[in-house]
C-alpha cells in the first residue's frame, strides 16, 4: 500500500514521542522520515529498527556528549542518529571548516536527512563516507554508492564538503513503506494515544447542545 | 510575504491580534477560502457538470458533480445512504454517515467508482490514493430535512422561517484533505495555481457538495410525492448553505502550523494596513462599503445561537452596528484617511466582535488593492521549522521576551493556569480536552501549549551565558527543542502564536475553532459548548451553475430582503 508522505511525517512524530523521546526530537525525526521517503528510501524501516534498537535508554544517554571534531556517545556507547544529526543541523557551520567523524553512529541513514540540511544552510555538497559506502547531498538530492549503507545498523562515519556523486535517487511523492515497520510504529504511537474512557467520551470534545437535530 | 505598498499605517501588533478573545470574534473577508475559490472558478470561466446521479428512492446510491477549469477537471463523487437515526452523530467517533464524499482528481472510471464505493462510505476505515484530494462526510439537519421533504412531497415550499433558523440542509462533520486517509499530499499539487491559496480543493468539495445536497432533496421530494411534488424554489436554495460541526481537531491544527497562522493573520492585518493608509476614498468606494453595510447586518440579524456566551455577544454586536451606523450618518467615508479613523473609532467604541467585522468590511471596496495577498496565505517556507543553532542564548533570550510576554509573566505553577491538558483519546484518534489534576492525561499530552513551554525553557536558559549558541543549550535540553523551533519562527512570522494560555481553567477552545472557521469564510457561528461549533459555509452563494464574475463575490452579504 502506499501512504503520503504527509501520513509519514505524522506517524513517525507520534512514534518517536511514544517511544520516549521528546516532541522537538519527534519533529526532528519525523521531518526526515519524511525526507527518506521522497528519496525513495524505506524511512519507516529505518526509523522503526532505531527506536527498537533504542529501546530502554534515555534520550540524554543517546546524545553526543562531544562534538568537536569527533562525535561519540557517553561511555562510548551507540550514538543515537537522531540525536547526532539534530546536533549536526545545529551546528552545520562547523563542517565548513573541517570534517567531523561520528564514532559507532547508530542507523547511519538517518543521518542523510540531517546531513541534507546541513549542506541546504552551507549551500554546499556534503558527503558521508563509512565502511558501509558513502552517500552524498546537496540538500535535496541524494547519491549512494550502494545499498549497503541504507542496511548499516552501526559505523564510524566521516561527514565532510565533497561532490555529489554515485547512484542519484530518483524522488517520489509517495511512500511504500515495509508492512511491518509500518505496524512498529504504529504500536510506538498508541502509547501517546491516552485509554478511552467514558468520562473523557462525554467531556473531552462533545457533550453540550445535542448533535442530533 | 511581501509588501508592495508603501503603508503609512503599520500592520496591527501581534500582541492585540493574537488574543484568543480577538480572534475568536473574526469575521470572513475577501481573503476568505470560499470567496477566493468562488472569484477564480468565475474569473475563469469554469465550467459544471451532473455526468452520475445514479440514487433510488430511498436515497441510495451515488453522483459524480463536475468542475471544469482551464487545465484540469475535479470530480466531487458523492455517496448517499440510508443512515438508521441511532446511528447519526457529528463526533469524530461516528462510523457512519448520510453521505459521504471525495474530491477526485479528474473524472473518475467505472473501476475508480467502484474502489472508492469500497473505502469513501467508511471515511477513516477505508483507503484513498493520491487520486483523491479530500475526503469528507455530511449528516442531514434532521428537524429541516423532514419538513422540506414532506413540503415539496405535498407540492408546497418549505416555511421560510424554518429554513432560516436552520440555514442548511446538510452539516459536514469532517472535511480531510492533505495526505489524509492516503490521498494526494497538498505539497504534489502546489504548483497548481487554482491551489495558491491554502484549502482550496476542500472548498471546492464543499462547494459542489452544496449542489449535491440540494438535488438531494428534490429528488427524494420527488420519489415521494411523484409528478405532484414541487421542486425547490430558488430563492429558497440560494438561502441553503451547507452547515460544518467543527470539534476540537482545528485548535491543535492552528498552533501545530505556525507559519500557516502566521500567514493567514497577516495577509489580512497587510490588507487592512493598506487600506488605512489611504488618504482618501471615491465616493463609489464609500457608496458600496454603506451598502455592505446595511446588507452585513441583515446577516448578523438571522445570525442565531442558543450558546449564553455568543448571545451575549450578539447582543454587543448588533449594539455595535447601531453606533456604526450612528457614526456614518456623520462621515462621508471619502476625505482624511477615511478608514483609518473608522478603525481608530471602533477599536475604542466597539467590542471585539465589531471592530473585527468592520476590519473585513472595510477591505471589500479594494479587491484590486488587496486581493493579490491571498496566495501568501499558503505556506511556502518548508525550511522555516530548521533551527538556527549558532543564534546567541541572549538574542533567543531576547526574542522570548519581545514575542512571549504575556507567558513570561504567568504564573505556572498556580494550578488554574495549567488546568487543561490537550490529548488525543486512542478511540479514533479524537483529539480532547482534559482536566489536568482530575484525569490521568498529563503523560499524553501534547505539546499545545507554547506558551507554558517557552517560560519553562526561559527558566533553563538563565543559567547560560549571554553568548553560548542555542545548538549548546539544545544538546544539554533536547525537551526545549520544540519551543526554540517556535520562538525562532516567530521571530520572522510575528503572528505565529496564539499570545494566550492554551491551557488555563477558562480557555475557551471554540475561539480557535472561529477564528480558523472564520478564515475559510464562514459564517453564523454556533457554539455548542466551549469546544464545538456549528457554522454554515457558502450559505446566499450562488450555485455552481449560476457562478458570474458579478455574483461571484459579494454573495456572503444577503441583500435587504435577506435573498442573494
Amino acid at each position: 500500500m502506499s501512504y503520503a508522505l504527509n501520513e509519514v511525517e505524522a506517524l513517525a512524530k507520534r512514534a518517536v514521542r511514544g517511544a520516549g523521546m521528546s516532541w522537538g526530537t519527534a519533529e526532528e525525526a519525523a521531518k526526515a522520515t519524511r525526507w527518506l521517503c521522497r528519496n525513495g528510501i524505506d524511512g519507516a524501516g529505518v526509523l522503526s529498527a532505531l527506536l527498537d534498537h533504542n529501546q530502554g535508554k534515555a534520550e540524554q544517554d543517546l546524545r553526543p556528549i562531544e562534538t568537536s571534531r569527533i562525535w561519540r556517545a557517553v561511555d562510548d556507547a551507540q550514538l543515537c542518529s537522531l540525536q547526532a544529526g539534530a546536533a549536526l543541523s545545529d551546528g552545520a557551520l562547523k563542517l565548513k571548516d573541517a570534517s567531523i567523524t561520528m564514532q559507532r553512529l547508530s542507523f547511519p541513514a538517518l543521518l542523510l536527512p540531517f546531513m541534507a540540511s546541513a549542506a541546504a544552510q552551507l549551500n554546499c555538497v556534503l558527503v558521508l563516507e563509512c565502511d558501509a559506502g558513502s552517500a552524498s547531498t546537496d540538500g535535496n538530492l541524494l547519491g549512494l554508492s550502494n545499498d549497503a549503507l541504507l542496511q548499516a545498523t552501526s559505523a564510524d562515519v566521516v561527514i565532510r564538503i565533497g561532490d555529489l556523486t554515485g547512484n542519484i535517487l530518483s524522488q517520489v511523492s509517495r511512500a511504500k513503506p515495509a508492512p511491518e515497520a509500518w505496524d512498529t510504529l504504529n504500536t510506538y504511537a498508541h502509547k501517546t494515544y491516552a485509554p478511552a474512557t467514558e468520562a473523557s467520551r462525554l467531556a473531552g470534545a462533545g457533550a453540550g447542545l445535542s448533535d442530533n437535530d | 510575504m511581501g509588501t508592495s505598498v508603501q503603508n503609512s499605517i503599520p500592520r496591527r501588533d501581534p500582541a492585540l491580534v493574537m488574543r484568543l478573545s480577538r480572534l475568536g470574534s473574526m469575521h470572513q473577508c475577501r481573503l476568505s477560502f470560499m470567496r477566493v475559490l468562488t472569484r477564480r472558478l468565475a474569473n475563469e470561466n469554469w465550467s459544471f457538470a451532473r455526468p452520475v446521479f445514479d440514487v433510488d428512492a430511498k436515497g441510495v446510491g451515488h453522483a459524480v458533480y463536475t468542475a471544469t477549469g482551464p487545465a484540469r477537471t475535479y470530480s466531487l463523487v458523492a455517496f448517499a445512504h440510508d443512515l438508521p437515526p441511532e446511528e447519526r452523530s457529528d463526533r469524530v467517533i461516528a462510523t457512519a454517515w448520510d453521505a459521504t464524499f471525495t474530491l477526485f482528481d479528474g473524472v473518475p472510471t467505472a473501476d475508480d467508482i467502484e474502489r472508492l464505493s469500497h473505502n469513501i462510505p467508511y471515511q477513516e476505515a477505508g483507503r484513498v490514493n493520491e487520486k483523491s484530494l479530500s475526503v469528507s462526510r455530511a449528516n442531514r439537519s434532521v428537524r429541516l430535512w423532514k419538513h422540506m421533504v414532506d413540503a415539496l412531497a405535498k407540492g408546497e415550499q418549505p416555511d421560510v422561517d424554518k429554513v432560516a433558523s436552520v440555514g442548511y440542509l446538510m452539516r459536514t462533520t469532517a472535511v480531510y484533505g492533505s495526505g489524509k486517509l492516503g490521498a494526494a499530499d497538498h505539497e504534489t499539487l502546489a504548483d497548481r495555481p487554482e491551489f495558491d491559496a491554502p484549502f482550496q480543493a476542500e472548498m471546492l468539495s464543499v462547494f459542489l457538495t452544496r449542489a449535491f445536497v440540494r438535488d438531494m432533496i428534490n429528488h427524494m421530494a420527488r420519489a415521494r410525492g411523484g409528478a405532484q411534488a414541487a421542486e425547490l424554489a430558488l430563492d429558497i436554495a440560494h438561502g441553503l448553505g451547507i452547515g460544518n460541526s467543527t470539534g476540537l481537531g482545528m485548535a491543535p491544527f492552528l498552533i501545530n502550523h505556525p507559519v500557516l497562522l502566521n500567514n493567514w493573520v497577516a495577509a489580512r492585518e497587510e490588507a487592512i494596513a493598506r487600506v488605512r493608509s489611504l488618504n482618501t476614498a471615491q465616493e463609489a468606494e464609500a457608496n458600496l462599503f454603506r451598502s455592505l453595510f446595511a446588507r452585513v447586518q441583515v446577516l448578523v440579524e438571522t445570525w442565531r445561537s442558543e450558546h449564553p456566551v455568543q448571545i451575549k455577544k450578539l447582543v454587543a454586536l448588533k449594539a455595535d452596528l447601531e453606533k456604526v451606523e450612528a457614526y456614518l450618518g456623520g462621515d462621508d467615508l471619502t476625505a482624511n484617511s477615511p478608514w483609518d479613523r473608522l478603525l481608530n473609532w471602533t477599536s475604542a467604541a466597539l467590542s471585539e466582535e465589531g471592530q473585527e467585522l468592520i476590519a473585513s468590511l472595510i477591505l471589500e471596496p479594494y479587491g484590486e488593492l488587496v486581493d493579490d495577498l491571498s496566495p501568501a496565505m499558503s505556506d511556502h517556507r518548508p525550511d522555516a521549522s530548521r533551527i538556527l543553532g549558532t543564534m546567541s542564548v541572549k538574542a533567543t533570550r531576547n526574542l522570548m521576551r519581545a514575542g512571549y510576554a504575556q507567558a513570561l509573566e504567568t504564573d505556572w505553577s498556580a494550578k488554574e493556569n495549567c488546568a487543561r491538558a490537550w490529548y488525543v483519546s486512542e478511540e479514533k484518534l479524537e483529539p480532547r480536552l482534559g482536566e489536568r489534576f482530575e484525569e490521568p492525561i498529563a503523560e499524553y499530552e501534547q505539546p499545545l501549549s507554547p506558551g507554558r513551554d517557552v517560560a519553562l525553557a526561559f527558566a533553563d536558559l538563565k543559567i547560560w551565558d549571554d553568548d553560548a549558541p542555542v545548538s549548546e543549550f539544545l544538546l544539554n535540553h533536547p525537551e526545549h527543542r520544540h519551543s526554540i523551533r517556535r520562538v525562532q519562527i516567530n521571530a520572522c512570522a510575528p503572528y505565529s502564536e496564539i499570545q494566550d494560555n492554551t491551557i488555563c481553567a477558562d480557555m475557551m477552545p471554540i475561539d480557535m475553532l472561529r477564528y480558523k472557521l472564520a478564515t475559510f469564510g464562514a459564517t453564523h457561528f454556533d457554539p455548542r459548548s466551549d469546544r464545538w461549533l456549528r457554522i454554515c459555509m457558502f450559505g446566499n452563494a450562488p450555485y455552481p451553475e449560476e457562478l458570474t464574475p458579478e455574483n461571484a463575490d459579494l454573495w456572503v452579504y444577503p441583500d435587504a430582503e435577506g435573498n442573494s
